[in-house]
Formats: C-alpha cells, sequence, structure tokens
C-alpha cells in the first residue's frame, strides 16, 4: 500500500508537468489545427531562462519564472508571425516549419549555454512532509498548486472573456469566424504565445526536479504529446487528465516493469489510441486539419 | 475532408517527431575534412558526445586528449609530422556513432579516441574492425570486452574491476550484508549490474532490492520506495551522472539515508551538482583516479589542464589523457603504422600513466585495479582502511 500511494504521489509530480506540455499543444491545436512540434524545445529555453534569472541573477523564484514566460511567449508570437504567411496555404510546411524551430531553439540554446547543461537548485527548501510513512515533497505541492491555478485561469480566459470566445470561434469554424470579423491571425498570435507561456512555466517548475539541458524537451515533450493525444487533442480538460494519467502510468509501470516501464506506457497508450482514435475526451471541434 | 485527415495527420506528427528527435539533436557540425598522407599531419579522430546529456563526459574527453596530443605537438609532433585532432559528435547515441564510423574511415583517420558510451563504442566497433582502424575507447561496458575484437583498446578498468573493488570495500571490510541494487537498461548499466551482481554473488550475498530503470526516467517513487522497505545498509547505483544525481536527490526526499556506491559517474561534479553536495554526502566510490593529488603525476597533469582549460580536473580528463599518451607512443614506437600493425603496437606499449600502469592483454583492457573513495564535503577523497 505504502508502495502504491508513494509511487502514485511521485506520478503526480510529474503528470502535472504532463498536462501543462499537453495542455500548450492543445491549445494550438484546437486553434490552428497544428501541432507545434518546437513546443518541447520552447520549454528547454524556458527551463534555462527561468533557471538562469533565478540562479544567476539572483531573482526570486516567482519573478524568475514571469520574465522567463514572459520571453518564451515573445518566441511564441515570433514563431507564429514567421508562420502566418502559410495559415489555410500549406499545412506540411508549417509543420515542418515548427519542427525546424525546434532545432533552431536547441542550437540557440547551445550557443549561450552550452551543451552540458546544469543542475537548479530547490527553490523550496523546506523538508518533505511526512504522513503516514509516505513522504511528499513541498516543491511538488507547490508545483501541483500552480499548475492548477494556470488550469482555472486558462480555462476562465478560454470561457469567460471575449478574446477566449473569439478563439473558441476560430477553433470551431475559421471561416465563420472571420466573416463576424474576428482577426484569425492574431487568434493564432495568442494561442502561440499562451502555448509558449505554458512550456515556460512547464520548464521552469521541472528544472528543479530534474535538469536542465539543451536536448531536455525531448523526453518531456514526447510523453506531453502523449498526454495531449491520450486526452483528446484540442481539448484542454482532456489534456490534463491525459497528463496525470501518463504521469502516473509512467510511475507505476516503472515499478512494475522496470527496465521495460517506456514500452508497456506506450504499448498502453497505443491501446487506448486504437480504440479511441480521437482521444478520451476527443471531439470533433476542430475542424482545420 | 479535413477531418478524417486528423488522425493520419496525428501518426505523421508523431513519426516526425520522432524522426526530429534522432537526428536533430545535435550542436553545428565539428570540423572534418583533410588531407592525408605519408608526410602531413597524422589524422586522429576524437568522437564523443558534444551535446545530449552526456555531453559533459564528452567535453572532458576531449580536453584530456587534447592536453595530451598538444604536449606532443609542442615537442614536434611524431617523426616530424604534426598530430591532427578532429572531434566528432556522437550525441551519446549509437546510430549516429556508426555513421561517424563510416566517415572516419572514409577520410582516412588511422586512429580514433573515444568514446566515453559504452554502447556507442559497441556500436561502432564493427565498421572501425572492417577498416582496421585502431580505437582506445573510454567507457567500462564488459559488453565492448565480449566483441574480442583486435582494434578496441579501453583507457581504463571495466566494470568487473570497478565493481569487484567495491564489492570486496562493502562486503569484506565494511561487512555489510543488506545491499540494494539501482541501475539503469543502457549499456553501461547493465554492465555494472551484471557485474556487481556477480562479485556479490561470489560473496554469497543476494541483494535485497534489485530495481531497474530505463535511461530517460524522471521519477523514481516506485523503485526507491521497495528499496526503503527493504532497509540495505547501502545502495548500488549504476546509471550515468545526470540520472544517478536525480535518483539520489530523489531518494533524500523518500528519506532514504543509506549511502549510495557506484563507479565512475558518481565521482563527477555533475553527479555531485544534480544531487545535490548534501544528499551525495558519504557515496562511497569506486575509481582509478580518485582525485588530482594522488600522485606527482596527477598534480602535474592537474595543473596544466587548470592552465589549459581554466577548469579542474577529473577522472575522465585523466583517463582519456592517458589514452591518448598510449595512442601516441605507439604511433611513435610503430614509425606511425596504420591498422593491425598499430593495433599491435599499442598492446606492446607499457605506460606509467595517471590510472596506474598499463599493460594490455589480448583483450584490450590495460588495467585492471581501482581504489575506494567516498564523498566528503563535496569532494572525493581516499576511503580510510
Amino acid at each position: 500500500m505504502q508502495v502504491f500511494l508513494q509511487t502514485l504521489i511521485g506520478g503526480l509530480s510529474l503528470g502535472a508537468i504532463y498536462a501543462l506540455v499537453a495542455m500548450g499543444f492543445s491549445l494550438v491545436y484546437r486553434t490552428m489545427g497544428l501541432v507545434n512540434f518546437a513546443h518541447a524545445d520552447v520549454l528547454m529555453i524556458g527551463a534555462y531562462a527561468a533557471s538562469t534569472f533565478y540562479m544567476s541573477t539572483k531573482l526570486p523564484f516567482a519573478v524568475a519564472m514571469v520574465l522567463s514566460i514572459a520571453l518564451t511567449g515573445l518566441i511564441g508570437l515570433f514563431i507564429e508571425r514567421v508562420l502566418r504567411p502559410l495559415e489555410n496555404k500549406d499545412f506540411t510546411l508549417m509543420l515542418i516549419g515548427t519542427i525546424g524551430f525546434g532545432m533552431v531553439l536547441q542550437a540557440v540554446a547551445v550557443l549561450i549555454w552550452g551543451a552540458t547543461g546544469h543542475a537548479v537548485d530547490n527553490p523550496v527548501q523546506a523538508a518533505p512532509i511526512e504522513l503516514f510513512g509516505l513522504r511528499v515533497r513541498t516543491y511538488d505541492l507547490v508545483v501541483l498548486l500552480i499548475v492548477a491555478v494556470a488550469v482555472v485561469l486558462l480555462v476562465g480566459f478560454l470561457q469567460r472573456t471575449k478574446r477566449g470566445a473569439a478563439m473558441q470561434a476560430v477553433a470551431m469554424d475559421h471561416e465563420a469566424a472571420t466573416a463576424v470579423g474576428i482577426h484569425v491571425g492574431r487568434s493564432n498570435a495568442i494561442a502561440f504565445a499562451i502555448g509558449a507561456g505554458l512550456a515556460a512555466l512547464a520548464g521552469g517548475l521541472v528544472g528543479p526536479l530534474l535538469y536542465v539541458n539543451p536536448t531536455m524537451g525531448g523526453a518531456i515533450g514526447i510523453k506531453g504529446f502523449a498526454a495531449a493525444m491520450l486526452g483528446g487533442c484540442g481539448n484542454i480538460p482532456g489534456a490534463i487528465v491525459g497528463g496525470l494519467a501518463i504521469g502516473v502510468l509512467d510511475s507505476f509501470a516503472a515499478g512494475h516493469f522496470q527496465g521495460y516501464s517506456e514500452l508497456v506506457v506506450f504499448l498502453v497508450f497505443t491501446v487506448i489510441i486504437m480504440i479511441k482514435p480521437l482521444g478520451l475526451f476527443g471531439e470533433m471541434t476542430v475542424s482545420r486539419a | 475532408m479535413f477531418n478524417l485527415s486528423r488522425v493520419r495527420l496525428s501518426a505523421l506528427a508523431a513519426g516526425a517527431l520522432t524522426a526530429c528527435l534522432a537526428t536533430a539533436c545535435g550542436a553545428p557540425g565539428e570540423s572534418e575534412e583533410s588531407g592525408s598522407g605519408g608526410s602531413g599531419p597524422i589524422k586522429i579522430a576524437v568522437v564523443n558526445a558534444q551535446s545530449g546529456q552526456l555531453s559533459s563526459l564528452g567535453k572532458w574527453e576531449h580536453k584530456g586528449v587534447k592536453l595530451a596530443v598538444d604536449e606532443w605537438n609542442k615537442a614536434g609532433g611524431i617523426n616530424g609530422r604534426k598530430i591532427q585532432l578532429d572531434v566528432f559528435d556522437d550525441q551519446g547515441d549509437p546510430t549516429v556513432g556508426t555513421n561517424i564510423a563510416r566517415k572516419i574511415a572514409s577520410q582516412k583517420y588511422i586512429a580514433m579516441l573515444g568514446t566515453a558510451e559504452s554502447a556507442v563504442t559497441i556500436a561502432m566497433a564493427p565498421v572501425l574492425r572492417q577498416y582496421e582502424i585502431p580505437n582506445i575507447a573510454s567507457g567500462q561496458s564488459p559488453g565492448m570486452v565480449a566483441l574480442k575484437s583486435p582494434y578496441l583498446f579501453l583507457n581504463g578498468p571495466t566494470s568487473t574491476t570497478y565493481d569487484e573493488t567495491l564489492a570486496k570495500h562493502l562486503v569484506d571490510t565494511e561487512k555489510m550484508k543488506k545491499v540494494a541494487l539501482i541501475t539503469n537498461n543502457g549499456a553501461y548499466g547493465k554492465g555494472e549490474h551484471d557485474a556487481f551482481a556477480k562479485a556479490l554473488g561470489d560473496r554469497g550475498l543476494k541483494p535485497v532490492a534489485d530495481e531497474v530503470v530505463t535511461i530517460d526516467q524522471k521519477d523514481f517513487s516506485a523503485q526507491l520506495t521497495k528499496i526503503r522497505q527493504a532497509r540495505p545498509e547501502v545502495i548500488f547505483l549504476g546509471a550515468e551522472e545526470v540520472e544517478s544525481g536525480l535518483i539520489v536527490k530523489q531518494a533524500r526526499d523518500l528519506g532514504i539515508t543509506a549511502p549510495f556506491a557506484g563507479a565512475a559517474p558518481q565521482g563527477t561534479p555533475v553527479f555531485l551538482d544534480t544531487a545535490g553536495a548534501e544528499n551525495a554526502e558519504g557515496t562511497i566510490v569506486s575509481s582509478p583516479y580518485l582525485s588530482n593529488d594522488i600522485s606527482e603525476d596527477a598534480k602535474k597533469f592537474a595543473a596544466a589542464y587548470q592552465a589549459a582549460f581554466n577548469e579542474e580536473a577529473e577522472m575522465h580528463g585523466a583517463k582519456a589523457y592517458d589514452g591518448a599518451q598510449i595512442m601516441l607512443t605507439a604511433l611513435k614506437n610503430s614509425n606511425v603504422a596504420t591498422g593491425r600493425k598499430l593495433a599491435d603496437a599499442i598492446r606492446a606499449v607499457r605506460h606509467q600513466g595517471l590510472l596506474g600502469d598499463f599493460v594490455y592483454d589480448e583483450t584490450g583492457v590495460g588495467i585492471k585495479a581501482t581504489s575506494i573513495g567516498v564523498i566528503k564535503g563535496g569532494k572525493l577523497v581516499k576511503a580510510e582502511g
């Protein structure tokens, strides 16, 4: 029982990170019908920026995070601006464009920070909380809290604000949205910027848990992408469920299948996707891909 | 029509992502291409990860090799010929490694130094053997010895030596009985697991827990909780620097107080940084090069390293330095021979290096001893007793 619960706790904190990554994938996908392959590398830049601000310039962690989110938001805007001429013209080229941006971001990270990477000090120094023989890292609780707040803010923005509603409209039918006077390009730009911000948030939060280096996006990006697909790409609540599911599945698979855990996780993922090709909460809102 | 293509697109996208990850994660290309001939520079390839999670290893190795080659070049090279050193980035990836093996064969490099990652070396070995290019590698997996390639040499001991020494210290000297294992399923981790489990078995011990993790794993809660319940006196760790650091950090968060024990990776600064010095305190390390003040030669090497690269020397640089010295000595002794003749010349070299006295046998292993150190106050020091 102790192993079971401890494994669950371990899975949830990384699962929350995957959920953030999946939300970024989903947000861009539902708005533009595009999978942003630079997403994982934006996360890496976010992790580097946050950790550099935090450790080198000695800014408080929260401030470093906000700066990092703002910086990567700008990167998101830039990527969208460069790709905009291709919107609704050549979808495949856009896709390849995002892959290209991912490579560029990795190269930039190597140029600025070197290829080796660095460890990040834990901003929450408090000792783990002990409960019935279970140990919960205080930092994990902080991560879960921040992710929850981010989810509430994002859902609130999409459902309660005019801009958010406009983005929903673009997601559902961009031609009709254009007809009622919604600026599709601007809507896309916002989606990209928020998506990048989410990636930076995930990267910044995961830094102290892991190790920051130019290729760190790879493993996290694939799990985050799988989480988005599992939840139903384009569906925000689905992304959260998918992220937590992948995180927990990953942890339990590690305990039971040891070296074959990765294989088991993706087999389970494949079976679910075969049964429900649109993911757990997939719906046909996005009609542009 | 748009709706229909959605699923297919996702599949395509997943494929593209994988392809991107497999090939694109490299740094910009390093230098290559240059003429070779009987009188031109002697071309030696250094193959190591210059990008990715294993790049710190690659950088250290490269610096060690460069230091040795610079010394020789300053002294006039070999037979009046300069030594030309070119770096290739294998990204720690066996597939990239095999491509590089073909590249260095076609570009007529006569010898290769590296890689630090056993899996990459193993992947490259058949190609190097085919083109008769001698290689002094820096990994420690017994899997390399099992290839029985006459062109493959190691610049340090294998896991068998590291782990036999470690087991001897833990079980025979410290009288520990409850030992847990956590290793990864990569070439290095698997080699460590098998070598250490055998050393334990020889002493009639069975590990109280034996957990295997994947090389990309980020959360170790399940396995570490099982280890915690087994209440080991010491935990053997067989994983590379960064992953080892993460395991130790998470273990301490989970309330595990037993010390960790391991080989080369656990003595490195990257391991210390990732784990946090406090968490790594007391880690027991089996290493052929504990610190820069184990001998006069080591002190001299460390000073030169500091002067050249403005950073403190560590074991991997020292190993690579030894390997390069052996390669250059063999080239000199054989009048810049190539192929099998050069391989034989390497085997014939008797070298008093930083790691000890190298005497190569037919397996390509030249050194068979390590010492035990302990991390104290963030530094690796020789263990007492």
